[in-house]
């Protein structure tokens, strides 16, 4: 560091020594002779804990103070971090920016910082209930602004989850707790005050509290930490609980359900974690299991992975896919992928699973009659039989033996997941492995918790400690024990953000977010993976020169160590660098000091320790026990006129999440519904209760958008063993009948602005039951409350075109046909050279667009190659403007960019709209915004119902009810080369690059939105207001005046319990601007839009153009493929984003399999599966669509019309006069088609186009087309 | 006086014997006022009465410089209200932003590309009467031309409005203009929303100068009046009781401005006629490409609905559609309030825009059947869809079929000889082709967008109070200055109307009979 420090508020003036420059270098200088391989992570530094290096850390990072006024109490605050400069919290009054000047950095910069540019480094997401995630985080000069999957983390492989992905947000909520505040039971006459106080304060308090459970061995004090897994939290809680042994410790979250864990201690004699190996599925079985959710599954990412490899097919000859069989009472993003779903209530699906039991366990002569004999007998409709025998004589196919799987849903009974382990181990599935589950994770936290409260209120605790959790909010009696912790002198709770808990504890303490702390964590298969912080915790207090000064924030471990007496020898309490490097020395297996410092920092660096890694084992299945377990399964099915509720977390979790606005904005899937947590029931049930919400029928859905200006749900009241909650409807085709879906985390009283008020808190229905609620009445009131969702139309409407979807049978059959590739650029569109896909869409009914005059952006087929000799004499790239050399963009030099979307594995999480979100500074708009359809994801996931065959067209004939399909399509701006946009703006501020890409000048548009009304692919977003620079929520301009003014409305919908003003109701317009602090997470390379400008996806070209920097720097003349990934690409769990170079062919690269040659995206638009959205429209997109293919079992297909289109794809297939053909193509068929009512109403006319095509383009192997017209 | 001959009474007027109020006599049966002779061989008489040239210059002079009627205030004070609240909306939303309006992502134009449409059309009669009429020799423009100038002056302004307002930047509007910069940026001239900048400014500033070169000759008229006045009676009344400032002073001094220093002289009508027909012939194609380039916005897109051959022959006949009904719907009740104007506009001029209203009215109609049969015969299914279900069936299924019933259905009562001559059956026509052609403007933005390509964007729109207020707004502008130009400018074109007296036939045998060669001037 140069004595010019960044920031003069920082520098130290006292007697400290401060290091020269030499000292630090030569310091810095050993610490990396120590480090093998790179120095990438500011980790390697740290370790050396040197007072030189604490100082440049202090200046760096600052840690701060509080400095408390007696009189006032007026306490000063400060952000910090690398880029305090910049972030100099506004946060407090009085808080502002120091008035000093400041200098950027100096002529020497610390040594791995270049000014500008992004360092990584690895931490983990601790999961709730266990597992974590591992990340990188891109910190910008300090300042974490995104979260990246660990490519050497065996969960994310690169990849993240949408929880991954929000979790940055969190860091800067504005809301979240910024002192430890002290409730002063003395003051204000006895009635109590609360007071800021500091770390400090609170040390000094706790030093004199907690040693006198010493002598009480810890009795009347209950520690309540959140349910997750870390070996030094372990370590912390055994010595703890050793020096206490009364003491009680409850790890609890509240969404659990233990089944699972109970099911495999039935069958093991231990709770275990699956390891399941999707990549060699063959045929999987899903009872009610979400695997492929990345939130609720600890180990969903692999899962997603794994499974979307084996969904990939491409040559028609050995084409295999696996298939997934689902029944489930939801409709999850797993029953989307699923070949053959089966709607089915909690109960029925109990008892479905237990026919399935009886019916092979016998059959496969697993010795399991006990097992057989102890499962409850069901009646279960012949359908339903059908499909479970199908579907075992599937799972029990030879000739997948080893391959096939049933996994089962965690709230399942145990007796089921212990059954299903009994099958699985009669399929001789080689699929699953087993890992060991720590007893606390598979311990019944609720029960657990339902006895402390009854305790607490019994008065048997005088110390309660929530570390990380929440349950003044979700505990079973949420409002028992509020009532008892907040009478509790020695209540304490350390949370992150706001909390119902902390607004009443005695202390309330700030804690540290995952990013500012030393902790551990570790995945479901074992793998241990550190937590190291990328700032210093923002919210630490600093003197009035902005010096760090007094205790810091302290984290969950550091809190739980300071609290079980384990200080430094001074009498301070330890942080959580050493807590964790204590906890590690066995864990690392180091023997000196320097193996360890050396394994240590391999560790940070890598985001892992290597090795810990398990393979699992395959215990032997306890066939007693199970029976045993069996017996206990009881199939409960609502009552007449009751339904079943399932309680299932979304992305709030148990309310952990609700104040991350990303999360709240991001539709939810199969609803869309943002801001809300409707109860969800099937469209039927919904009409049979009179729930449907305001203006739907059950034929026609869509009617409640419009003909309602704000679409509204309807309000009911749910009872549950005499508790009562009232929550809005909506409806969800595919949900089971008779069953309602009720998500936690909504409806939040003290949880920041962007969760208070918003949704239903469904917590008090719940009680102390598990996750399904056997009996709930339901009664509808009149009242209405209004629902936001991103989309409105629920049909495909016909288009099959858009989404193309075929059978595994018709693929094999009819996709061999050769794809004349003699374009690179253009992979075949151009009529006479269609896809197999292709030729399922509009593309295959136009004629080819032929051009009269020579449109230079308009290359096809047709035009020069750069193996022409006449290639030269095309102008080169890289001209001058303006001058008389100006030449379109010649697409035929690369790099041009491209992108492909699978809709095969696309799954529908919604992480690329979350990871674009972040990359790109998207803002949150709020929920009347999203109501109006203001929002602004530059990607969005489209989910179409499709009902009988999704090629027939007649969009009446959909049973929303139960639709056959579901489809999502994620959509971008597809970056047209003939971009409809373009040619429009008035002001030339869309235009193209040499690239591909379709440039969006902010500084240029004006604003005439004439580029989104000419998009067909409605990609664009607007800022109809101040988006980026308000808040999305919270206070606004004339709060105090309306509300004494109007107390009771402000409500949308005008009526009903919400009829409080609810903050995202409020125009932007009228809200506050952005704290400072939330500002610190954008991404600095890219621009944070005003209003009245437009924007949409750019393809990531801030990433693309530092890529292409880096590969000039290494004087390579090309991007190697995978170098540059989009953002939306990198974060997809089933890598059904693919982004790259579409010219680059000839390029090799070691992959996995083996060397390739070529970009992956230049092989996937060669695909067979390509097709280009709207096509025909001449747009030629840059991102083309792969065709999703389902592998449907012969078996179960009852449907004619699907049946028929094994042999007919390209049109519906319908039974209708294309019975005989497979060769098609008979001329004779032609006017068949005319004849044909129906077809012909199908075609609407294209057959006329069809004939010039066939004709015009040559197209022999037409049996296709010739088919289709059969 | 009664016995007295028509042609012997204004024979007499003519050569200074009689003043004051013409004798009432009675008018054929079956003629309405006068002026419906169904007899080809005679020629309706053009203005009624009788008036003599002086008559004609007394009644046009009468209106700028009496006072009006007691209607005149408190109409122009609403109309002036309602215009400034419209500005305060248009304040709010400049300060705010778009999204007061009621837009989103999926239909990103509704209510103000529909009213600048709207208005835009509406200025088309103005230029057609003024224009394509006189280069058709078509006489009895004269009635109208001037007023119906005036608004076509006032609906440009109007409709330059929203393009100005409704971009997301207004404060960036410049950049629409080719303003050499040092970026080397130029506007994108493939757009037609720039298209669009040039057409209308090109089609207001050409307007206006037709307008108000017509009107250089009557101002020089009522300068010389005042002038006149004032040398009598330099006593006059003043502008305001306590400004020492005479009324009479102030017309001299800017009419005298405005009319150029016109004396009169044979010369100055000669070039005026001159440039008035070069003006006349410079307009007439800007009658048609305004209209077809404002069409170009839709109809060079890619979206179903919009993407449409038809569309600039069929805006243009809209919008003389259009602009004719609100000619009407301005002169109508205009005749009825000011003294003597049913002189001027006789029931023939209105049974001759009844007809203008039943043509251009079935063109539209055949234009909106065609889009169905293009649709079809396309065989394209998003534009089939677009058709048959969204804007046939849709949500907005009511705005498409009250632009039918009003466009299309109305207009058919004029096949009928007494409903064409009824002037309140005229008004309820017209008012109501008034309404039908601002919901074809909308039905053609706002259903084409709401339900687009791919179903998953499909979105509702729903107009905000600062898009009705905008729109109502607009209305006061547009009625305020009309209202201004009844009051302050010579509301009739003087001189041509005398050229269509009888009299200034020099064939003028008294029974108006007379042949057509007569121009002023002769």
């Amino acid at each position: 560091m140069s004595k010019a420090d960044q920031c003069p508020s920082t520098v130290h003036e006292g007697p400290k020594h401060k290091p020269s420059k030499n000292e630090l270098a030569r310091e810095r200088r050993s610490l990396l002779s120590a480090v093998s391989g790179k120095v990438a992570w500011r980790s390697g530094d740290e370790i050396a804990d040197t007072p030189q290096f604490r100082d440049f850390l202090e200046r760096e990072f600052p840690a701060g103070i509080t400095e408390m006024f007696t009189g006032s109490r007026r306490t000063f605050m400060k952000v910090m971090g690398a880029s305090v400069a910049l972030a100099g919290a506004a946060t407090l009054p009085g808080c502002r920016r120091p008035d000093h000047k400041i200098l950027a950095y100096s002529a020497t910069p610390p040594e791995d910082i270049i000014p500008g540019k992004p360092l990584f480094y690895a931490t983990s997401l601790p999961l709730p209930r266990g597992g974590v995630e591992g990340v990188l985080v891109e910190t910008h000069e300090g300042r974490p602004t995104k979260i990246e999957g660990n490519p050497l983390h065996p969960i994310n492989r690169g990849k993240s989850s949408v929880l991954a992905q929000a979790s940055v947000l969190s860091l800067y909520d504005p809301d979240r707790l910024k002192t430890p505040v002290y409730f002063n039971r003395q003051r204000n006459a006895g009635a109590g005050e609360r007071m800021m106080a500091t770390w400090d304060d609170f040390v000094k308090w706790g030093k004199g509290h907690f040693p006198k459970f010493d002598k009480s061995q810890g009795a009347g004090l209950a520690i309540i930490v959140d349910k997750k897994s870390s070996p030094t939290r372990d370590a912390i809680k055994a010595s703890l609980l050793k020096k206490w042994p009364k003491a009680t410790w409850v790890a609890y979250d509240s969404t659990e359900s233990v089944h699972a864990a109970s099911g495999s201690k039935a069958a093991f004699g231990a709770p275990m974690y699956e390891l399941i190996d999707f990549s060699k599925a063959k045929v999987v079985l899903s009872l009610d299991r979400n695997f492929l959710d990345t939130s609720s599954e600890p180990r969903g990412l692999v899962h997603a992975r794994d499974f979307a490899s084996t969904r990939r097919v491409e040559d028609p000859t050995s084409a295999d896919m696996s298939r997934l069989y689902v029944i489930e009472s939801d409709l999850s993003l797993t029953g989307g992928q699923a070949d053959h779903r089966l709607r089915a209530a909690p109960s029925k699906v109990v008892a479905l699973a237990c026919e399935l039991a009886k019916f092979m366990l016998p059959k496969l002569g697993a010795g399991a009659d006990a097992v057989v004999a102890a499962l409850p007998s069901a009646t279960i409709s012949d359908s339903e039989r059908k499909f479970i025998e199908e579907c075992a004589k599937d799972l029990m196919d030879g000739a997948k033996k080893g391959a096939t799987i049933v996994v089962a849903g965690e709230h399942l009974p145990a007796g089921v997941h212990a059954a299903v382990h009994a099958i699985n181990q009669a399929l001789a599935t080689t699929l699953v492995k087993f890992a060991p589950m720590s007893d606390e994770l598979a311990s019944d936290s609720r029960a657990a918790m339902a006895t402390l409260t009854a305790d607490l209120k019994a008065g048997k605790y005088d110390t309660v400690i929530c570390v990380g959790t929440n349950p003044a909010y979700d505990a079973p009696d949420a409002k028992a024990f509020a009532d008892a912790f907040a009478k509790l002198e020695g209540s304490i709770a350390l949370s992150v953000g706001q909390s119902e808990t902390a607004a009443i504890a005695t202390w309330a303490l700030n804690g540290t977010h995952y990013l500012e702390s030393w902790g551990d964590a570790l995945a479901v298969d074992g793998t241990i993976s550190p937590i190291q912080p990328m700032i210093a915790p923002l919210y630490a207090a600093i003197d009035e020169s902005g010096r760090p000064t007094g205790q810091a924030p302290m984290s969950d471990l550091e809190l739980l160590a300071f609290i079980g007496g384990d200080l430094r020898t001074d009498g301070t309490p330890k942080d959580g660098y050493e807590l964790v490097r204590a906890a590690w020395k066995s864990k690392l297996g180091a023997k000196t000091d320097a193996d360890f410092d050396k394994a240590w920092k391999r560790a940070l660096h890598d985001g892992l320790v290597a090795g810990t890694t398990a393979t699992g084992a395959t215990p032997k299945v306890n066939i007693a026990s199970v029976a045993a377990a069996a017996k206990d399964v009881k199939i409960d099915a609502a009552p007449a006129g009751q339904l079943e509720a399932i309680v299932r977390a979304g992305w709030m979790h148990d309310g952990r999440y609700a104040n991350i606005t990303w999360l709240q904005e991001l539709p939810q899937f199969g609803t869309s519904v943002t801001w809300d947590n409707p109860a969800l029931l099937s469209p039927k049930t919904a009409a049979d209760l009179g729930l449907l919400p305001a203006s739907a029928t059950l034929e026609e859905p869509n009617t409640m958008y419009t003909k309602e200006k704000y679409p509204a749900g309807r309000i009911a009241e749910f009872e549950f063993s005499g508790r009562k909650v009232k929550c809005a409807c909506w409806i969800l085709p595919g949900v089971a009948d008779g069953v309602v879906i009720l998500t936690p985390g909504y409806g939040r009283t003290n949880g920041g602005l962007a969760s208070d008020e918003v949704g239903f808190d469904i917590g008090a229905l719940r009680g102390d039951a598990g996750c399904v609620l056997s009996s709930v009445k339901v009664t509808a009131t009149p009242d209405y409350y209004p629902i936001a969702s991103t989309q409105n139309h629920w049909s495909l409407e016909g288009r099959t075109a858009i989404v193309r979807a075929v059978d595994l049978p018709a693929y094999k059959k009819f996709a061999g046909d050769p794809i004349p590739d003699n374009d690179e650029i253009y992979a075949g569109i151009t009529a006479g050279t269609l896809s197999f896909a292709e030729k399922l869409g509009e593309l295959s009914h136009t004629p080819p667009n032929v051009s009269s005059y020579d449109n230079p952006y308009n290359r096809s087929a047709a035009d020069l190659n750069p193996n022409d000799p006449n290639y030269n004499k095309i102008p080169a790239r890289g001209h001058k403007l303006n001058s008389k050399t100006a030449q379109p963009p010649n697409f035929a030099i690369g790099p041009q960019w491209g992108m492909t979307i699978d809709l095969s594995t696309c799954t529908g999480c919604g992480a690329c709209t979350i990871a674009c979100q972040a990359e790109n500074n998207i803002p949150v708009v709020g929920k009347k915004e999203v109501a109006k359809g203001r929002e602004m994801h530059w990607i969005r996931v489209d989910r179409y119902f499709a009902g009988d065959y999704y090629n027939y067209k007649d969009s009446a004939a959909i049973n929303y009810n139960e639709p056959e399909y579901i489809f999502h399509q994620p959509v971008a701006c597809v970056h047209c080369e003939n971009a409809p946009c373009e040619v429009v703006c008035p002001v030339n501020a869309t235009v193209h690059g040499n690239e591909g890409h379709n440039y969006m000048v902010y500084n240029r548009c004006i604003g005439t939105r004439y580029c989104a009304n000419n998009c067909p692919y409605k990609v664009r977003r607007y800022n109809f207001f101040e988006y980026g620079l308000h808040k999305f929520n919270g206070d606004y301009v004339g709060k105090d005046l309306i509300e004494s003014i109007a107390p009771d409305r402000g409500g949308i919908s005008g009526s009903g319990k919400h009829n409080k003003i609810n903050p995202n109701l409020i125009p932007p317009r009228l809200r506050e601007k952005l704290d400072e602090i939330e500002t610190m997470q954008k991404n600095p390379d890219v621009t944070v839009r005003m209003r009245g400008v437009m924007e949409k996806c750019s393809y990531c070209i801030q990433r693309t153009n530092a890529a292409k920097v880096e590969t000039r720097l290494q004087d390579l003349n090309y991007v190697p493929d995978g170098f540059v990934q989009s953002a939306c690409q990198q974060a997809c769990p089933s890598d059904s984003i693919i982004f790259g170079d579409i010219l680059d062919a000839t390029n090799e690269y070691k992959d996995t399999g083996g060397t390739r040659k070529g970009s992956r995206v230049h092989a996937a638009r060669l695909s067979r599966r390509s097709y280009l959205l709207l096509g025909y429209l001449n747009t030629r997109p840059r991102t083309s669509h792969l065709l999703k293919v389902s592998n449907p079992n012969p078996a179960l297909v009852t449907n004619e019309h699907r049946r028929a289109a094994w042999d007919h794809p390209f049109h519906d297939g319908g039974s209708h006069g294309g019975g005989d053909g497979h060769g098609g193509g008979k001329e004779g068929n032609k006017e068949h088609a005319f004849f044909d009512e129906r077809r012909k109403r199908e075609d609407k006319g294209y057959a006329l186009s069809l004939g010039v095509l066939s004709s015009a383009a040559g197209l022999s192997a037409v049996p296709a087309i010739g088919g289709g017209l059969a | 006086m009664s016995t007295l001959h028509p042609d012997e009474a204004s024979a007499r007027r003519l050569a200074g014997l009689a003043t004051g109020e013409l004798p009432t006599y009675p008018v054929a049966p079956g003629t309405g006022d006068g002026s419906l002779v169904d007899d080809p061989a005679v020629r309706a008489p053009l203005v009624l009465n009788n008036r003599s040239f002086h008559d004609i210059t007394e009644i046009v002079c009468g209106y700028a410089e009496k006072p009006p009627g007691r209607w005149w205030l408190p109409t122009f004070m609403l109309a002036f209200t309602i215009a400034q609240l419209g500005g305060l909306f248009i304040g709010y939303l400049v300060i705010t932003g778009i999204g007061t309006w009621g837009m989103n992502n999926a239909v990103d134009w509704a209510w103000d590309i529909t009213n600048f449409v709207f208005w835009i059309g509406i200025g088309h009669a103005g230029t057609l009467i003024s224009a394509i009429l006189c280069l058709l020799k078509q006489k009895w423009r004269t009635a109208v031309n001037r007023s119906a100038e005036a608004m076509t002056i006032f609906a440009v302004i109007c409709a330059a409005t929203f393009p100005g307002i409704h971009i997301g930047r207004q404060w960036m509007a410049w950049f629409l203009f080719p303003i050499p910069n040092a970026n080397a940026i130029w506007p994108n001239f493939k757009s037609p929303l720039l298209w669009d900048v040039f057409a209308v400014s090109t089609y207001g500033t050409v307007s206006a100068l037709f307008w108000y070169m017509g009107m250089i000759p009557d101002f020089a008229t009522l300068r010389d009046r005042a002038d006149l006045r004032l040398r009598r009676n330099p006593e006059g009344p003043r502008v305001l009781p306590f400004l020492p400032l005479r009324t009479d002073a102030v017309r001299a001094y800017v009419y005298g401005f405005l009319a150029l220093g016109w004396r009169f002289s044979s010369r100055h009508w000669v070039r005026y006629e001159k440039a008035y027909l070069i003006l006349a012939g410079i307009s007439t194609p800007l009658v048609l490409s305004v209209h077809s380039i404002v069409s170009f916005d839709f109809a060079t897109s890619v979206m179903p609905g919009w993407h449409t051959t038809i569309f600039p022959p069929y805006f243009v006949a809209g919008a003389i559609f259009g602009g004719f009904a609100m000619v009407l719907l301005l002169l109508i009740p205009a005749r009825e309030l000011f003294p003597n104007m049913k002189d001027l506009i006789t029931l023939r001029h209105i049974e001759n825009m009844a007809k203008i209203l039943l043509a251009t009215g079935m063109m539209v109609g055949f234009a909106y059947g065609m889009e169905f049969f293009i649709a079809w015969y396309s065989a394209n299914q998003y534009e089939a869809y677009l058709f048959a279900h969204v804007r046939a069936q849709g949500p907005y299924a009511w705005a498409y079929w009250t632009m039918i019933f009003c466009n299309v259905v109305s207009p058919q009562v004029f096949w009928m000889r007494w409903a064409r001559q009824s002037v309140p059956v005229v008004f309820i026509v017209s008012f109501l082709v008034t309404i039908g052609m601002w919901f074809e403007r909308f039905v053609i933005i706002v259903t084409s967008l709401h339900r687009a390509f791919l179903p998953g964007e499909w979105h509702m729109f729903w107009p905000t109070a600062v898009d009705i207020g905008i729109f109502v707004g607009s209305c006061g502008v547009f009625l305020t200055l009309f209202l201004l130009f009844l009051r302050f400018l010579p509301v009739f074109a003087m001189a041509e109307v005398k050229a269509v007296l009888p009299q200034a036939s020099p064939h003028h045998h008294g029974n108006g009979h007379g042949n057509d060669h007569g121009k002023a001037g002769h």
